[in-house]
């Protein structure tokens, strides 16, 4: 690589992110930056760091009341996700979005390593022969109505894999729950 | 119900926009959650554009998470969260930094970001819901630890930095010189900064997170040249020098050049033939690199500086130099004598 091709990487790198930067920032972006400069060392960071603690911009607004809320944010996707892969490709579905797996296809919901990954609906299209899809309400992916009689059925003996989906995208289908008691209504206008 | 479509087709609208920042090594998914059943929906959303979620909102709301998936290692980003909510606000957090890179947004160490939080759907008077009158925003730092890259953190062991309450709709606009994540060597340090958007827990819902972002926070490279010592003098051919580079930026180009003269910002100069070396990747990296055979470019006897200079999207840096004197004349002292 010779010096034109360095310097043009180094201004087109430069041009458009600070430029973007500077006009939402301009605070920050000193006038005249150099062009070549020395590595920030510790000291001069720290300088800076006192001074940013010092002017935390977020210190101007009140103080929020009460403690962290955050408790334990979603930690990654693949821990919420089933895996289906074959041919080199792979995709991830919802945990309970698939709802059967045949004896001969229980190797194609683990990740074969180098395989690409889809986003579903490319994967599904690619996969159709081994991947049967069964339309669900919002009902009973939420567990509050069976599934069709019929469809739970015809998994019995489906040569396919089975995956749930709402308006053709994979959704969890959580277990059958036990239908609510029956709970007295309140009406406003009730008299003494 | 409508009027709920509408904000999904909003905020759908506002992740494949992060969405189609997104590389070929990175595989994006939204997935719509619904609260309080907990049923996941995968929205299948194209690289660019907007569309309506037919799931429709839940009593409690639906959160959508932006996701990236890295294929190889098999990694997952959560790159943007947005709630939903019949009595809610709407939020967005949206980071800005000097470096286009995407879907995970970045800086450097020594290096400014701002942080833009825009909130809608705030409401007043006695009879609202208190959820509904302020949102409170959270701003978390957490270090990757030496050498660490983020991979398999832990957030729930983020430290909080600075809470503060919002009442009116509106942007704010927070600007950070430099980053706050933990370190001792400032110029060292690397993880990254979440900002994070909360309701305030009512009859009707507990406290929900509604929006969230988040940077990574890479350390300043550095570098040394060794085999040439300053003020060394050369007089036959050049030394064999080991060039070793720690922490280069992700996205960086760095390389050896030589210049006649006392060290200099900013000289263009003659570059070492296999000196450089060009990093694309998602964390910082470490080589080391030998020059040798490079007697070319000295074609002047006299003082001359070699820099190792990285360049990044924040700039040129200098990350080493060395002075030395190259004098290669060979000079014949001689007599000649005469003799009858």
């Amino acid at each position: 690589m010779n010096e034109h091709a360095i310097e043009s990487i180094r201004r087109v790198r430069i041009a458009w992110p600070l430029a973007a930067l500077c006009a939402l920032q301009t605070p920050l972006c000193p006038a005249a930056s150099p062009a070549m400069r020395d590595a920030a060392t510790h000291e001069q960071l720290a300088e800076q760091w006192s001074k940013t603690q010092q002017d935390d911009p977020m210190k101007l607004l009140p103080a929020a009341q009460g403690k962290d809320p955050a408790g334990k944010p979603p930690q990654d996707l693949l821990s919420q996700s089933d895996i289906l892969s074959f041919g080199g490709m792979a995709t991830l579905v919802p945990k309970h979005a698939i709802l059967l797996i045949p004896k001969a296809m229980a190797e194609r919901t683990r990740f074969a390593a180098g395989s690409t990954l889809l986003g579903w609906a490319e994967f599904y299209a690619r996969n159709r022969g081994w991947i049967t899809t069964v339309e669900v309400s919002r009902e009973q992916a939420e567990g509050l109505e069976p599934l069709a009689a019929d469809v739970s059925k015809r998994f019995s003996d489906a040569p396919n894999l089975v995956v749930a989906t709402y308006q053709g995208g994979p959704i969890s289908v959580l277990p059958p729950k036990a239908p609510r008691p029956a709970t007295a209504t309140l009406t406003e206008n009730t008299k003494p | 119900m409508n009027s709920h479509l509408l904000r999904i087709a909003l905020l759908l609208s506002a992740v494949c926009t992060l969405a189609s920042a997104q590389t070929a090594a990175y595989t994006n998914f939204v997935r719509q959650i619904q609260s309080p059943s907990g049923v996941q929906w995968d929205a299948s959303v194209a690289a660019t554009g907007e569309q309506l979620s037919p799931l429709p909102v839940d009593s409690a709301g639906s959160r959508f998470e932006l996701w990236t998936v890295l294929a190889s290692p098999l990694t997952s980003y959560l790159l943007d969260t947005s709630y939903v909510g019949a009595y809610i606000p709407v939020a967005f957090v949206t980071l800005h930094s000097e470096d286009p890179y995407g879907p995970i947004l970045r800086t450097r160490a020594d290096r400014p970001f701002s942080v833009v939080i825009a909130v809608s759907g705030l409401l007043s008077g006695t009879t609202v819901p208190v959820s509904s009158k302020s949102v409170n925003i959270f701003h978390y730092v957490q270090s990757y630890g030496v050498g660490g890259t983020g991979v398999n953190l832990d957030r729930s062991q983020a430290t909080l930095l600075t809470q503060a309450s919002i009442a009116q709709n509106g942007t704010q606009t927070f600007s950070y010189a430099v980053t706050s994540v933990p370190g001792a060597d400032r110029s060292k340090v690397r993880g990254e900064e979440r900002f994070s958007v909360f309701t305030l827990a009512d009859y009707q819902a507990p406290v929900t997170q509604i929006a969230s972002s988040y940077i990574q926070i890479w350390p300043v490279a550095d570098g040394s040249l060794t085999g040439l010592t300053q003020g060394q003098l050369i007089r036959f051919s050049l030394p064999q020098v080991t060039v070793t580079l720690n922490d280069l930026y992700p996205s960086s180009t760095s390389y050896v050049q030589v210049y006649p003269g006392n060290p200099q910002l900013g000289t263009v100069g003659k570059t070492v033939p296999g000196s450089v070396l060009v990093i694309n990747d998602s964390v910082p990296q470490s080589r080391v690199l030998t020059l040798k055979g490079y007697d070319a470019l000295f074609d002047n006897d006299g003082l001359w500086t070699m820099e190792l200079l990285t360049v990044t999207p924040f700039g040129t840096d200098r990350l080493a130099y060395v002075s030395f004197n190259v004098d290669r004349t060979i000079k014949i002292i001689s007599n000649l004598t005469t003799d009858e």
